[in-house]
């Protein structure tokens, strides 16, 4: 994340606007989860005590791995939206005893079928050229409707015992799905930074047809950040499934639109080459801290939404703005 | 030119035609009256919001917010005792929201998809915190408005037929409307030609709200209830009937053809859906697949968003 330099022609300024601006170039996650501890260290202490952050982090992990993804392909100018249909399918495959077969032959299947999702969406986007926002959406809308359809006649069961012990287990105190999300985060993250693929992902969001002119499979490079987001997918389905312990048709539908946010809020936009993975990474764990932050002022279901709402607003405005001001 | 920016083709115009004609050989009762009020009842919100999400899609944006506005508006004309009161307030509302969101989008430079997304939030609480349960009482005079028949026509065939004329007399005999597709065709040139850029994004996103406001004030006086999730699917169906209709995401190719054969598309398949007795729980199934076919009939340059 580089700063632009101030302006020659302005006065130079004292060293505290300089910090002050650099503060403000940050993505708007850093900031607001500064703020937000700090609130909850003055309201609600014991969210920060050193057995509910961890529990929380362990929390904002399925979204934290779900916004790689998300970032990946937001940063070919592309969009997926079909995590909801990819981690309901999952669900469905571990927990519904449809499929006789050992846990880890269940979740080689997930796999697999993550592996089919991305490669059609892939597929759709690419060669048939359709829009990578419906294409993804119409996936996640097949996906649930067949899951929902086959669930009316078996009721969910539990959850492969490996998964769930996984989710419970803690290694030096951190839970293992937080060093699982870590795991994939940091080669990504070093992926991006210092391999070809990078560069060519930065280049393509940046100018699809100078990337194109340039003689960059732009095409190839749209299609595996597609694929590489579906199997992240099935990564975050197979945590909800250990922190839930019961198949579910509502788990995760809310994380194709929340990492679209936390991607944001952590500096990544379509297809501008900015941002890294830091940024994301801390806008999960800050979009996970406001929801238990909330609930844990008790405003009810009304009041939670609406700062809900006004809080991403106001850091996408903050970041907006100061960024309009800064280039 | 024209039929490059319309977007319609023999798939758009097709699909609606097809789906009338194969429930219509297939199924007897398809073409009963009262199936076919049924359906045009059913299609009439969907049709309205559709027409706005065209607007928004016009000039490269989204509006996802538009479900939430549903469900507030119903809410709102549900718990005035006033009927004139409650729609005026849904209006005004309406009219605050396409505001912000445009002025976040044109002004703030902020992403249409989260700058709608967090008013979306927020209105879903709003709209909990003004009727917690569904319930509230619609006066008889708007209840006739959505239910009763005006010359031998059911009413719901007069709201698609004045929305859709107000939306093509605004794209077709305005400078705005021309200016709307001059901005989503490329906001670059638009602006150094003269238009004020930012000023149409805005108008883009009120009316989208407005037209939100129009349908969710129909879906309240035709079930006579305010309902704070009634309209939580609206968001990404009305996006879904874009695309059925030709209408693209990245701006500038859009018709009120098109968004009405788009609105009529999804309302059909659910409609076929229920005659056919396929479980209603494969419907979205159905919608996505269906989905995915018509985006792939209609290659376009650009990949991506």
């Amino acid at each position: 994340m580089t700063t632009n330099p101030p302006p020659a022609a302005a006065p130079a300024p004292s060293a505290a606007r300089r910090a002050l601006r650099w503060l403000f170039a940050l993505p708007p996650a850093y900031l607001g989860t500064a703020v937000l501890l700090l609130l909850a260290a003055m309201l609600r202490p014991q969210l920060l005590s050193m057995f509910l952050l961890p529990l929380i982090a362990r929390q904002a992990a399925p979204l934290g791995l779900a916004v790689i993804g998300q970032s990946l392909v937001m940063r070919a100018r592309s969009i997926d939206l079909s995590s909801g249909g990819v981690i309901v399918a999952v669900s469905y495959i571990l927990t519904s005893g449809y499929f006789p077969v050992s846990d880890a032959v269940a979740m080689a299947m997930c796999v697999g079928l993550g592996l089919c999702v991305g490669v059609l969406n892939g597929v759709l986007i690419v060669k048939a050229r359709a829009s990578s926002m419906i294409v993804t959406l119409a996936v996640a809308m097949i996906l649930l409707g067949i899951v929902i359809a086959l669930s009316q006649f078996r009721a969910p069961g539990d959850a492969p015992e490996f998964l769930r012990a996984f989710a419970r287990q803690r290694w030096w105190g951190v839970p293992l799905p937080v060093l699982l999300w870590l795991a994939v985060l940091v080669p990504v993250a070093l992926l991006l930074r210092s391999t070809v693929f990078g560069r060519y992902l930065d280049a393509v969001g940046a100018n699809p047809q100078a990337a194109a002119l340039s003689g960059i499979p732009y095409l190839r490079v749209i299609f595996v950040g597609h694929v590489a987001s579906a199997l992240v997918s099935v990564i975050c389905g197979f945590i909800l499934v250990g922190f839930v312990g019961k198949g579910s048709i509502t788990l995760g539908q809310d994380l194709a639109l929340n990492s679209l946010a936390a991607a944001i809020l952590g500096g990544v936009n379509f297809g501008n080459g900015k941002g890294g993975m830091a940024g994301p990474a801390v806008a999960a764990f800050m979009l996970t801290f406001l929801f238990n932050f909330l609930t844990s002022l008790g405003l009810g279901e009304p009041g939670r939404l609406m700062l809900q709402g006004a809080i991403i607003a106001a850091a996408a405005l903050a970041w907006s703005l100061n960024r309009g001001r800064t280039s | 030119m024209r039929s490059i920016r319309s977007g319609i083709s023999v798939y758009t115009l097709g699909l609606p035609v097809l789906l009338v004609v194969v429930l219509g050989l297939a199924i007897p009762s398809f073409l009963a009256p009262q199936n076919l009020a049924n359906v045009s009842g059913q299609i009439t919100a969907l049709l309205i919001v559709t027409l706005g999400q065209m607007v928004v899609a016009l000039v490269a944006g989204i509006d996802l917010s538009v479900g939430s506005v549903i469900s507030l508006a119903s809410c709102l004309v549900a718990t005035q005792a006033d009927p004139l009161t409650g729609v005026a307030l849904a209006l005004l509302l309406g009219l605050a929201v396409g505001l912000v969101n445009g002025a976040g989008v044109a002004l703030a430079g902020i992403h249409p998809l989260i700058m709608t997304l967090s008013t979306m939030t927020f209105l879903q609480g709003l709209a909990f915190l003004i009727l917690p349960i569904p319930g509230g009482q619609i006066p008889p005079s708007l209840r006739e408005l959505a239910n009763g028949t005006l010359w031998g026509l059911p009413q719901p065939l007069l709201w698609c037929a004045l929305c859709a004329g107000a939306v093509a007399l605004l794209l077709h005999r305005t400078r705005l409307g021309l200016h709307l597709f001059a901005v989503g065709a490329n906001a670059h040139s638009a602006q150094l030609n003269g238009v004020r850029t930012a000023g149409v994004v805005i108008a883009a996103y009120a009316v989208c709200s407005l037209l939100a406001v129009v349908s969710g004030i129909y879906l309240a006086a035709r079930v006579a209830a305010g309902d704070p999730s009634m309209g939580a699917a609206f968001g990404l169906e009305s996006v879904t009937a874009v695309a059925l209709g030709g209408v693209q995401l990245t701006g500038g190719v859009g018709s009120i053809v098109g968004a009405i054969t788009g609105a009529l598309s999804l309302g059909l398949i659910t409609n076929g859906i229920n005659l056919f007795g396929v479980s209603p729980f494969l419907r979205g199934a159905f919608t996505g697949a269906l989905l995915l076919v018509a985006v792939c009939v209609q290659r376009r340059r650009s990949v991506g968003l």
